[in-house]
């Protein structure tokens, strides 16, 4: 056994070093042997154990005696400890390229190939918009009254709701990668603006009321938006000229801004969204799966096209 | 036991630039020097000086170059006579090693269907293979004299095999197993007597022990260069002069003729006939150097040194369980060398632990003497080969670890 393990670790530190690259090829000849159910006689389990001895013998004589002693049955113990510890490197592998964390969706716990956490931070929403403190498991869309918010290609299977916000980074990262999706894929689209900075209150107004003048233009302004630079979001003669660019009849928009009943409909929307329990944005939720935080694209594709969306 | 001042170890030490060098932080124990020496600084600037200064041939060119170059060469072989004490340098042949000195004359000696060879049971390859080779495609008989019960010489054993078809007793004079050697002295005279020739494998008597190659009358002696100081890839092949007029080389070529026509050639005088090629100037140069500064050290002080280590090793570790020595008791009589097995332990993991655990360089394994260690049935030995720079300090870490070792195997 122990020329298995001995094997795959210097076949790795084979990658860095020539002479554990030539101890490796012992070890793979001693472990060709052992599937071919002949004895390893070429001396390399004979030579590791020697060195780890006379390693060992030097800091303690008590456990290098144990590992003489009981050398075959610490290989297997280490062998199944690789064992084990593989399938659950492998399984971070696939949770990674599944769900954007080694940990699974969602998990914001130390990730190696994502080590800042990258893909599971949140714009925060403020503490005192929430009743009382939520987790992801508490996030749902049921209940929730999606009509009247903006949406694209409403009729097809796939059901994509996204809860983000013009000024929140991880929003602006996330909101084109997934419109990219929503063009390729054609799936419904839901977007729920909630201004987790205060300093945007206006925006879901102005939103609502772009989409109530113009559907297609709407999706355009957020395109706009979304890429553009988000200080200039803060300038509302950049917003109205902008609005004015893609065809927006200016003065409705602004008398809609400023109607009572857009204050009223617009709260009832927000009120919808604080009821998904979300915490932060993006939130986003594809056939009912939730993914809290910026994921990178693939994590998106797979909730919509399975694991080898690259392939359709 | 009382430790003897016998040489300046400290400052032979700074002789040898490897062992002011470090392997993984901690300073070497080289206990290897049966199979290879260190090189004293001395040495390899001889080297050195050869690619530096003066690169090209010797003998066949007349530039300035070539004519440093052969004088070098020309002095080393001088050298090398007045260490054994030869009767004329022309007596001292070049080889490559004992291996080939041996080789040299199994070939180059006119033997016929049913001479005899003897040999001892427990040769070095170099000194058995050749011989069996020659019985397969000569027919010549080689006869096994037996050592004693403690691996000693038995020279009754011997006198009963020699008899007047014996053309040749080819024995080790040192040996690399145990360290024991053979009363040469005696054995040449009686061989002598009989009218047979005598090839002494000096490989392991060189580096140790004072030789006087006119008083004890062998015809033939082989050793290496690499064994007492010199490079690797030297060797000496010493035959009395009158003998190495009648041998016919072995390899032939460049530099073996005076002349040649489309259909024959007149060899050179010896040694120049059996050195055929362009040689090793540089480790000829370099062999030259070894030799003196061995000469320089004296062997008194070098046979002492190695014998109070031995003694030391062998009290320290000759009750330890399990533990067998090869060869005799009495540390004297095996040179600097002690030889031993652990009964169930392989003798590679040993060596493969000192090496780990204090970088100590010991030999494992059959050492070349396979058919002695078949005979006997054992897998190998662990093999501690002391030589004049090895100090009491050293002597005492391996002991120690070794009875770590045994504690835990």
């Amino acid at each position: 056994m122990f020329c298995i393990i001995a094997f795959v670790i210097l076949a790795i530190l084979g990658i860095f070093s020539a002479s554990n690259r030539a101890l490796a090829k012992e070890a793979l000849d001693c472990v060709f042997r052992r599937v071919t159910l002949r004895p390893c006689n070429t001396g390399f389990d004979e030579k590791m154990k020697s060195k780890i001895l006379g390693s060992v013998i030097t800091r303690s004589e008590t456990a290098a005696r144990l590992i003489n002693k009981n050398f075959e049955l610490l290989s297997w113990i280490f062998f199944f400890l690789m064992v084990g510890s593989s399938v659950w490197a492998l399984r971070g592998v696939y949770l990674f390229y599944v769900t954007g964390s080694c940990n699974g969706l969602n998990q914001a716990a130390f990730c190696v190939f994502d080590p800042k956490g990258a893909n599971n931070q949140v714009s925060g929403l403020a503490a005192t918009c929430k009743v009382t403190p939520t987790t992801e498991k508490d996030l749902t869309l049921d209940r929730i009254n999606l009509a009247g918010f903006p949406v694209l290609n409403e009729n097809a299977s796939d059901k994509i709701v996204f809860i983000g916000c013009y000024h929140c980074d991880y929003t602006r990262k996330t909101y084109p990668m997934v419109m990219d999706l929503v063009k390729k894929t054609n799936a419904s689209f839901t977007f729920l603006h909630y201004p987790v900075k205060e300093n945007t209150d206006y925006m879901t107004k102005l939103g609502y009321c772009a989409y109530q003048q113009d559907q297609n233009k709407y999706w355009q302004m957020n395109d706009i938006f979304f890429t553009g630079d988000k200080m200039k979001l803060d300038d509302t003669a950049y917003v109205q000229k902008t609005l004015a660019s893609l065809g927006y009849d200016s003065v409705k928009i602004n008398t809609c801004i400023d109607s009572p009943q857009t204050e009223d409909t617009v709260q009832k929307l927000l009120d919808e969204v604080i009821k998904t329990k979300f915490f932060g944005t993006p939130t986003v939720f594809i056939n009912g799966k939730v993914l809290v935080g910026p994921k990178p694209y693939r994590v998106y594709a797979i909730m919509l096209d399975g694991l080898f969306y690259w392939l359709k | 036991m009382q430790w003897v001042q016998v040489m300046d170890i400290k400052r032979i030490r700074q002789d040898f630039p490897i062992l002011q060098e470090n392997a993984g932080h901690k300073p070497i124990t080289y206990f290897d020097n049966a199979c290879q020496s260190l090189r004293p600084k001395a040495v390899i600037d001889a080297i050195n000086q050869y690619y530096l200064k003066s690169s090209a041939c010797s003998g066949r060119s007349m530039h300035q170059l070539a004519a440093e170059v052969t004088r070098s060469c020309d002095q080393a072989r001088s050298s090398i006579a007045k260490f054994l004490n030869a009767a004329r340098k022309e007596e001292i042949v070049f080889t490559r090693n004992t291996t080939e000195g041996i080789n040299l004359v199994s070939n180059s000696l006119d033997f016929q269907k049913d001479d005899v060879v003897l040999i001892s049971d427990k040769e070095h390859n170099s000194n058995l293979i050749p011989w069996q080779i020659l019985a397969k495609r000569k027919g010549i008989i080689v006869k096994i004299v037996p050592s004693q019960e403690d691996n000693t010489f038995d020279l009754q054993a011997f006198e009963k095999l020699l008899d007047k078809k014996v053309k040749l007793v080819s024995f080790g004079q040192t040996s690399n197993l145990d360290g024991v050697s053979i009363p040469a002295a005696e054995i040449i005279k009686k061989a002598h007597q009989n009218g047979s020739l005598v090839l002494l494998d000096a490989a392991q008597t060189a580096p140790h022990y004072r030789i006087n190659i006119k008083a004890l009358d062998v015809d033939f002696m082989a050793f290496s260069g690499h064994k007492m100081l010199g490079p690797s890839g030297t060797g000496v092949l010493y035959g009395k002069y009158q003998l190495l007029e009648q041998l016919e080389p072995f390899l032939v070529g460049g530099d073996t003729v005076l002349s040649s026509t489309y259909d024959s050639c007149q060899f050179l005088p010896p040694p120049e006939k059996f050195e055929a090629g362009l040689q090793d100037y540089a480790g000829i140069m370099g062999l030259g150097a070894a030799v003196n500064y061995l000469m320089g050290t004296g062997f008194e002080a070098v046979e002492k040194q190695e014998q109070l280590l031995n003694e030391y090793i062998t009290v320290e570790i000759k009750d330890m369980p399990k533990l067998k020595l090869i060869g005799p008791a009495d540390p004297k009589r095996r040179g600097g060398i002690v030889s031993f097995y652990i009964e169930g332990v392989d003798s590679h993991r040993i060596a493969l632990m000192l090496d780990q655990m204090a970088n100590i360089m010991v030999r494992s394994g059959q050492h070349c003497v396979h058919s002695w260690f078949n005979a006997h049935q054992l897998k190998g030995s662990v093999r501690v080969s002391l030589y004049f720079y090895n100090t009491q300090e050293e002597a005492m870490l391996f002991v120690n670890s070794l009875k770590k070792i045994g504690k835990v195997l």
